[in-house]
């Protein structure tokens, strides 16, 4: 365990210290991935469905907000299904409006949300967003993952009916929205999944917030079988054709990568829980205090030992006693560290970032210099 | 000489102001029934442009049969249910616009109450050094 947290700490150090980069390139690799995708599934516009296009727009993707990706992706399927059909892009049009006017205006900050569940229901293991959402989201969550299943499943009735729509003639515009329309109405699977989602992503919120031990592995186990049965019900009530194994492997998908969250976002020792009880004027507290995992990356000290030969005396003249030479030892101790604190583990502070005094921060590094400096130490001090 | 304690509440305080903060401050600045007015408003005026879009491929959905009908059928009746149904659809979705942003207003209020504190305790400090 106490490798993982190491490495946990190592993860971070490197994100953080990288995170002008990486955070431009993972929204530049999801916009390509999505785009890609949106590209291979419909494609109807050949002109759009060119590698070059799609590499110019997620590269603008990745210095834009990330709303930005749900927006371009929008406009990339709505230009397919305008190649399509015009009227199956008035359709698109209007339901991509209702949700954004009437769902989404209340979680605009879960754009991201919207865009990964159709790319996972694509890639088939749609099931880790709700539990993922449940733990690291709110309830409103619900709605975004509602909104990304219900996108899924009109890319997929869309892309169902192509073939016959294409063969429609222009005087069939009343039966061309009637298919895409009654594709999703009469959607039972879309209904069972969206169902699904959102009361596994409520139920894993509301157990991983209780104030019991392991809550959060709790929430994750529950919101999975939750998921699990209610879209095996939602199957032997309206047949909606689910692949159990599927399912099951997914849920199984969804409980490792929530895990892997739970070790970077809630990772705590419930053996060292403190309980304590206080009151004031006007309440009793019951307070429950849990330490969270941490462990100090191993420090590196680097020691330089110079050996100086300096003139005692202007002009080449030798001061008694010392042979003609005063050699004068320094050394310059460069301390590597990130999280200070003895023992494996140990409580995190707050403002562990901050230096303590008399310790000068440089750029994650603090130097300790001897009193016996010399002008080459100080050289050396600049350098650093 | 530089004063540790206060430069950490700044940290927290600025971090604050760029993240959740930046929302808070926003909520904050308006009364309770005022935000809730304008946010219900708006929450109305979105169920009416989405009534209008369903409604519009509802017709498009039928349009030769509404066609056909449409001499025959009792129109003032058919104008009173889709005014039903749009009313009962407002009230529905300002409701719950209302219940929303009621929770929302309290939770920025709380947070900034928090906010309000630290600044306090900013000046108090500023204070103290003079």
């Amino acid at each position: 365990m106490t490798g993982l947290l190491e490495l946990r700490e190592k993860i971070k150090l490197i994100y953080s210290k990288n995170e002008v980069f990486i955070i431009p390139i993972a929204k530049f690799l999801l916009a390509f991935i999505v785009f890609n995708t949106i590209n291979g599934q419909l494609g109807y516009m050949t002109k759009l469905d060119n590698i070059a296009i799609v590499l110019i727009v997620s590269l603008m993707c990745s210095f834009l907000p990330t709303g930005c990706i749900l927006l371009l992706s929008v406009v990339f399927t709505m230009l397919h299904m305008y190649a399509l059909s015009l009227e199956v892009a008035v359709v698109g049009l209007c339901v991509y409006l209702v949700m954004f006017l009437l769902f989404f205006r209340f979680s605009p900050k879960d754009s991201l949300v919207v865009v990964l569940t159709p790319l996972l229901c694509i890639f088939k293991v749609p099931y880790i967003i709700p539990v993922v959402m449940g733990l690291i989201g709110t309830p409103v969550a619900a709605v975004s993952v509602g909104c990304g299943v219900i996108v899924y499943y009109l890319l997929n009735v869309v892309a169902g009916s192509a073939s016959t729509i294409g063969t429609m003639g222009e005087e069939e515009a009343t039966a061309k929205i009637r298919m895409i329309v009654d594709g999703i109405l009469d959607n039972k699977a879309m209904l069972v999944m969206v169902v699904a989602f959102a009361i596994t992503v409520i139920v894993v919120y509301l157990i991983r917030r209780m104030s019991v031990d392991y809550s959060w592995t709790i929430a994750m186990v529950a919101g999975a079988i939750i998921d699990l049965v209610i879209l095996l019900v939602g199957d032997l009530l309206y047949d909606t054709n689910i692949s159990v194994i599927n399912a099951i492997l997914g849920s199984i998908a969804a409980v490792a990568a929530a895990k892997v969250i739970e070790f970077f976002r809630f990772c705590v020792d419930y053996s060292r829980t403190e309980k304590v009880q206080f009151e004031d004027d006007e309440y009793y507290y019951y307070v429950k205090a849990v330490p969270k995992m941490t462990v100090a990356v191993q420090t590196k000290t680097v020691k330089r030992i110079n050996t100086q030969r300096k003139p005692a005396a202007a002009g080449g003249r030798n001061t008694a006693g010392t042979g003609g030479r005063s050699s004068t030892r320094s050394v310059v101790t460069e301390h590597t560290s990130v999280a200070r604190g003895e023992g494996a583990y140990q409580r995190q502070r707050g403002q562990s970032s901050y230096g303590r005094k008399g310790e000068h921060a440089n750029g994650g590094r603090s130097l300790t210099i001897n009193g016996n400096m010399t002008e080459d130490n100080i050289e050396d001090f600049d350098d650093l | 000489m530089l004063n540790e304690e206060r430069i950490i509440l700044m940290t927290q305080m600025a971090s604050y102001e760029e993240n959740e903060g930046k929302k808070n401050v926003e909520i904050g600045n308006y009364f309770r029934s005022d935000y809730i007015a304008i946010q219900v408003l708006k929450s109305a005026l979105s169920a009416t442009i989405a009534f209008g879009i369903v409604f519009a491929l509802f017709i498009f959905y039928d349009f030769e049969n509404f066609m056909q009908d449409i001499y025959k059928m009792d129109l003032l009746d058919f104008a009173r249910s889709v005014l039903i149904y749009y009313g009962v659809t407002v009230v529905i979705y300002s409701s719950l616009a209302y219940v929303i942003c009621s929770y929302r207003y309290a939770k920025a209020k709380r947070s900034l109450k928090c906010y309000y504190h630290n600044l306090k305790k900013l000046n108090a400090m500023y204070n103290e050094r003079q």
